[in-house]
């Protein structure tokens, strides 16, 4: 990902738009959810398209451009290319948009099959499949998630207007994890987890929960994913060490180097 | 003798409650593994703030607490942290709370001294609990709730030398005896690991480590943090410090973006080498006690006495050697 020295203009308001492509929405949701925050945020920021949110529909260019989603429809596909050259700084927000996340599980093959089944061999669809923002145009930054945590997405805002290019979390869901005083799903329940290889500042709010972390957050930089699949093949069967590895990251390059690496 | 009976122990703790905050570390693994070390330096905590029209607020020290249940280890380990935090530099924000905190251990070992900590009850069996106060303040508050303690003489069956008889529970596990064991010789620890630097162990666990940061987390002795500082929407400037990990990439990353380590091996190695070379070179001894927290909690199954075994074998060889 590329980290621009142009970053924003501290004596205006900088323009923001906030656009979606296809996913569920939840992140945006997790905007509005701000409350407080987002009317703190909304005297900082000068938010000029956002579909989901407001009336308010200004056309480019614009400062920062937020995109929630990942494009499957060609003009999905030239909008994004569109939005790229009108914005100082696009982020990612949440795991459709950074990883491909849900909507990228299936490929093509996977869906027709489905397709048939749901709307009969007469339908033709238009659909690609989802990758990546960053397979399409550089992206400066992705919050992850799914969905995003609120307390990122008001980190990485306050890191922008500060003037600061928004850094990564540099150490693992573990960390979180601890804090909260789960017991090791890993080391002590023996069960898959993608915790450790994953980046932290989500609060473990998976595993806390009782689920295992399926890596929403993004792989932590410089993360030793090769030992992790070796410790998780002890304690699940391949294919279940399989699905955890696909459920977010099927279409990440950290993972696709990784089954390169296996052939 | 000052001895606690057991049946005493839950009233004084509800007695303790109705003044103060408790906190009860219980095993070494519940909490996550956490140990007494966040109550006294979190994981992460805010320092000061300050806008630009107001002065620089500093974080307030909490009430006073009475923090519960610290084993053997752990008391030792809390001595040695309290050493660290106070040299050669003086931790304002570790010192005050741990000025607001009276510290009670509790172990079953066969011990001669109270290795740290306020008061350290002692299980002597026979339902009973003999009490070391070790400092000022665990004797204030011994002789504030002195109606749950009396004078009893535990030495009843002494024998010729006057020990008592202390009936041998000792509540430490087989691999914490062995692994304090090494312990006790940590010069040789400190040449060996400085020594074992191109040892090919490092290569395997280079590739093994996960580089989580797990093993740092739990260590009631690891105290690496890092800074962050952040101006938040409503222009406060805050200034917040992090727990770290050696482990983790950004450890040694340094502005410009150069890492002096630059791989899981150098920073698993450093790992080793401050916990057993740098420790023993500035306070005289390894950076451990033995509490088993990260060979328990590593999920990558990494178990250090097992390392230090090969270790010290290898270099005893080359000793014999040379």
């Amino acid at each position: 990902m590329r980290l621009k020295k142009t970053m924003i203009d501290k004596n205006k308001k900088p323009r923001v738009a906030i656009y979606d492509f296809t996913d569920c929405e939840g992140c945006e949701v997790k905007l509005v959810s701000l409350r407080e925050r987002l009317l703190a945020l909304e005297k900082k920021i000068d938010i000029v398209n956002w579909r989901l949110g407001q009336e308010r529909f200004e056309s480019g260019p614009y400062d920062i451009t937020i995109i929630e989603g990942t494009p499957i429809h060609h003009h999905e596909i030239s909008l994004l290319k569109e939005l790229r050259e009108n914005s100082k700084i696009l982020v990612a927000l949440g795991a459709c948009a950074a990883l491909a996340g849900i909507p990228g599980i299936m490929p093509e093959k996977d869906r027709k099959v489905w397709y048939e089944k749901i709307y009969s061999s007469q339908y033709h669809p238009a659909g690609v499949d989802a990758v990546p923002l960053s397979a399409y145009v550089d992206v400066d930054f992705a919050i992850h998630g799914c969905p995003v945590d609120e307390d990122e997405v008001v980190r990485v805002f306050e890191e922008l207007l500060a003037g600061k290019t928004p850094s990564y979390r540099g150490f693992s869901v573990c960390f979180d994890c601890k804090q909260a005083g789960n017991p090791c799903r890993i080391a002590e329940e023996k069960k898959p987890c993608l915790g450790p290889i994953t980046q932290g500042g989500c609060k473990a709010v998976c595993v806390s929960g009782g689920s295992p972390c399926y890596g929403c957050f993004g792989i932590r930089e410089e993360a030793n994913i090769p030992s992790l699949v070796k410790i998780l093949e002890k304690i699940a069967d391949p294919k279940t060490v399989e699905r955890y590895l696909t459920m977010f990251h099927n279409r990440t390059k950290e993972i696709l180097e990784l089954k390169d690496n296996e052939k | 003798m000052l001895i606690i009976k057991t049946e005493k122990i839950d009233e004084f703790l509800e007695e303790l409650k109705t003044n103060f905050s408790v906190f009860n570390i219980g095993g070494s693994l519940s909490d996550g593994g956490m140990s007494f070390k966040k109550y006294f330096f979190p994981p992460v905590e805010k320092i000061f703030s300050k806008t630009s029209t107001s002065n620089v607020e500093v974080m307030k020290a909490p009430k006073k607490f009475i923090l519960l249940g610290l084993d053997l280890p752990d008391l030792e380990a809390l001595t040695y942290l309290d050493e660290i935090m106070q040299n050669p530099n003086e931790d304002f924000f570790y010192l005050q709370k741990r000025k607001q905190s009276v510290v009670i251990g509790l172990t079953a070992e066969n011990i001669d001294t109270a290795p740290g900590g306020d008061i350290v009850f002692q299980d002597v069996g026979e339902t009973k609990y003999r009490v070391w106060e070790n400092t000022a303040k665990g004797k204030k508050l011994i002789k504030k709730y002195k109606r749950f303690f009396e004078e009893s003489d535990i030495n009843a069956g002494a024998d010729s030398d006057g020990a008592p008889q202390i009936p041998n529970n000792e509540s430490l596990g087989e691999w914490s005896r062995s692994m304090r064991e090494l312990l006790l010789d940590s010069e040789f620890l400190a040449k060996a690991v400085e020594w074992s630097r191109d040892h090919p162990i490092w290569d395997e666990l280079g590739k093994k480590c996960l580089g989580c940061g797990i093993c740092t987390y739990v260590c009631p002795l690891c105290h690496c943090f890092s800074i962050e500082d952040s101006v938040g929407l409503d222009d406060k400037c805050s200034r917040c410090r992090k727990w770290d990990a050696c482990t983790l990439p950004d450890f040694a990353k340094i502005a410009g973006g150069h890492n002096f380590r630059p791989s899981i091996k150098e920073r698993y190695y450093d790992w080793f080498y401050h916990k057993f070379v740098r420790g023993y070179n500035e306070y005289g001894k390894s950076q451990c006690v033995g509490c088993e927290r990260c060979k328990e909690l590593c999920p990558a199954g990494i178990d250090i006495y097992e390392i230090l075994s090969v270790i010290l074998k290898d270099y005893k060889k080359t000793l014999a050697e040379s």
